[in-house]
C-alpha cells in the first residue's frame, strides 16, 4: 500500500487463502466465449497484490501451487500457470520494497506489466509447444485489471483498517 | 544485504532460488506433460482438489438456469404444445392426403392393368360428382361425345362392372350404375353358367335375381359374372355376389339378393369400355323387348 499515517491490522492466513480462493472461483466461472478474453486473471492479480503487500507470507512457492492449480482447472499444459505465477511473484518481490511506497495507479501500470509478462510466458511456451496465437485480444483483459487495481486494493485495505473491536 | 539481516527479517530461500527452483519444476513439468504425458496422475490428484472450487463456480449458474427454467417452463410448455399440436395438425393432414394419393394411384396402375387386359379400346373417366336425383343412381363422369364415349357403353372399375352410360353430352356423360332400379344386367353364374339377369333396386339398395324358380341352383356366396349375351358387355367381368336367397313356398319364385362386387360408390376413376361389336342382324322384325335400357323408373 501506498505511504499513510494509518496502522494496519495484520492480515490473517485465512484472509488471503479466502481471497485466492475467491480469485479461482472466479477464473474457474464458466465465461461465455465471447467475454473470456476480457476477464482478468484474478489469481495472477492476487498474487502480484500479496506478494506486494505480504511478501513473508505470499511468494514464489504459493504462486506456484495456484498455478497447478490453474493449470489443472484450465486443462491446460502442466506447469504454464505455475511457471508464469513464479516469474512475476519473484519479479515483484524483487522489487517490492520500492512497489509498495508506489501510488495505486504506478502500482497498477506495474500490475500491468506484470499481468501481461505472465501472459506472453505462457504463450510463449503455448507456441514453443506448438500452439497457434490466439491473438492480441488475449491480452486485453490485463488492461482491466489494472483498470480495477485501484478500487480493489482499497477493497482488500478495508478489511485491515477496521478496528480491531469491530472485527471481533 | 541479506547475509546481514536480523533474524525476523530472515525468510529463507533467496527468492532467486526459490524461482530458479520452481521455474525448474516447472519447466519439467510443461516438458513432461506436454511431451511425454507423466504428469496424468498429478493432473487427477489436484483436480480432486480443485473440484470444490469448480462446482462452486459452477453451481450457481446452475442453480439460477434451473430456477428460471422452472419458471418459464409453463409458459414454453404450452407454447410448445400449441406449436407441436399446429405441426400435428399439419403432418396428419399431409399423411391423409397421402393416403388418399396412395390408394388412387393403386386404383389408376389396376384400372390401367384392367384396360390393357382388355382387347378392345377403353378410356379413363373420373368421376364427376354423383347424379343428385336421389331415386336413381346415376354418375357424371368427365367424358363425352368429344372423347368418342357413346350411349350404351359398359362402365367397370377395377373388380367389375358399375354401370352404363346412358346418355352423353359434349363433355361429360352420365354414367347408370347397376343399382339403379330396374337397371338390368345380363348374367350367369360362375358357378354353373347358369343364365339370368340382374336387377338394381335403387340407390344403396342391393341387388336382386328375379323371376328364378324356388329351387334354382343358386347358393350364398355364387359370384355373378356378366354372360356377354347382350353385346353390351363383354363376357365375363363380375358383376355380384350373391348375399341370399329367401326360398319361401309362400311365393313362386325364390328371392336372390346380391351385392355389387364393384365398388360402385367408393372411387373418382371409372374404366369406359367401348365394345361396339359388329353383331350380325337380327333375324326377325325386332321387338324392343331385349333392349338394354328402359327409360322408366
Amino acid at each position: 500500500m501506498p505511504v499513510s499515517s494509518q496502522l494496519l491490522r495484520p492480515v490473517g492466513g485465512a484472509f488471503i487463502t479466502f481471497t485466492f480462493i475467491v480469485a479461482l472461483v472466479i477464473n474457474l466461472l464458466p465465461w461465455q466465449a465471447e467475454v473470456a478474453n476480457f476477464t482478468p486473471d484474478f489469481v495472477a492479480l492476487f498474487i502480484v497484490y500479496w506478494t506486494l503487500n505480504q511478501p513473508r507470507r505470499v511468494g514464489v512457492g504459493v504462486a506456484f501451487m495456484l498455478g497447478v492449480l490453474m493449470d489443472v482447472g484450465d486443462g491446460n499444459v502442466l506447469g504454464q500457470h505455475a511457471f508464469a505465477y513464479a516469474v512475476i511473484a519473484y519479479l515483484t518481490l524483487s522489487r517490492q520494497r520500492l512497489l509498495n511506497v508506489f501510488p495505486f495507479w504506478q502500482q497498477a501500470l506495474v500490475t500491468l506489466g506484470m499481468l501481461w509478462l505472465s501472459q506472453a510466458l505462457m504463450v510463449i511456451i503455448r507456441l514453443l509447444l506448438g500452439a497457434s496465437f490466439v491473438g492480441w485480444g488475449y491480452f486485453a483483459g490485463s488492461v482491466l485489471a489494472a483498470i480495477i487495481w485501484t478500487p480493489l486494493s482499497n477493497l482488500l485495505l478495508m478489511y485491515q483498517r477496521k478496528p480491531k473491536s469491530e472485527a471481533l | 544485504m541479506q547475509a546481514t539481516q536480523p533474524a525476523f527479517f530472515r525468510q529463507g530461500p533467496k527468492p532467486l532460488t526459490r524461482l530458479l527452483i520452481f521455474s525448474v519444476i516447472s519447466l519439467a513439468m510443461i516438458v513432461g506433460d506436454a511431451h511425454f504425458k507423466m504428469l496424468d496422475r498429478v493432473r487427477e490428484k489436484v483436480s480432486v482438489v480443485l473440484y470444490p472450487l469448480q462446482w462452486l463456480a459452477t453451481e450457481p449458474f446452475e442453480i439460477a438456469r434451473t430456477t428460471t427454467q422452472f419458471f418459464s417452463r409453463q409458459a414454453e410448455l404450452l407454447a410448445e404444445n400449441r406449436r407441436l399440436n399446429d405441426a400435428q395438425l399439419v403432418a396428419q393432414a399431409q399423411a391423409m392426403k397421402m393416403k388418399a394419393l396412395e390408394a388412387e394411384n393403386l386404383r389408376l396402375r389396376q384400372l390401367d392393368e384392367r384396360q390393357a387386359s382388355f382387347g378392345s379400346p377403353s378410356q379413363l373417366v373420373e368421376i364427376l360428382y354423383n347424379g343428385r336425383d336421389p331415386f336413381t343412381a346415376r354418375l357424371i363422369v368427365d367424358r363425352g361425345e368429344r372423347a368418342g364415349i357413346a350411349p350404351g357403353q359398359a362402365v367397370i372399375d377395377t373388380v367389375g362392372v358399375v354401370g352404363q352410360i346412358i346418355r352423353i353430352q359434349p363433355l361429360t356423360s352420365e354414367v347408370r350404375m347397376i343399382t339403379d332400379r330396374d337397371q338390368m344386367v345380363p348374367v350367369m353364374v360362375e358357378r354353373n353358367q347358369l343364365r339370368t339377369v340382374i336387377y338394381g333396386m335403387g340407390r344403396n339398395q342391393p341387388l336382386e335375381v328375379r323371376n328364378m324358380a324356388p329351387n334354382v341352383d343358386i347358393k350364398e356366396g355364387d359370384r355373378l359374372v356378366t354372360s356377354g349375351i347382350d353385346g353390351i358387355y363383354p363376357a365375363g367381368l363380375a358383376v355380384a355376389r350373391v348375399l341370399r336367397i329367401d326360398r319361401s313356398a309362400s311365393s313362386a319364385f325364390a328371392r336372390i339378393v346380391c351385392a355389387p362386387l364393384a365398388d360402385v360408390d367408393q372411387h373418382r376413376f371409372l374404366l369406359v369400355l367401348n365394345t361396339a361389336r359388329v353383331l350380325p342382324p337380327y333375324p326377325v322384325t325386332p321387338t324392343p323387348t331385349p333392349d338394354k335400357k328402359k327409360r322408366g323408373r
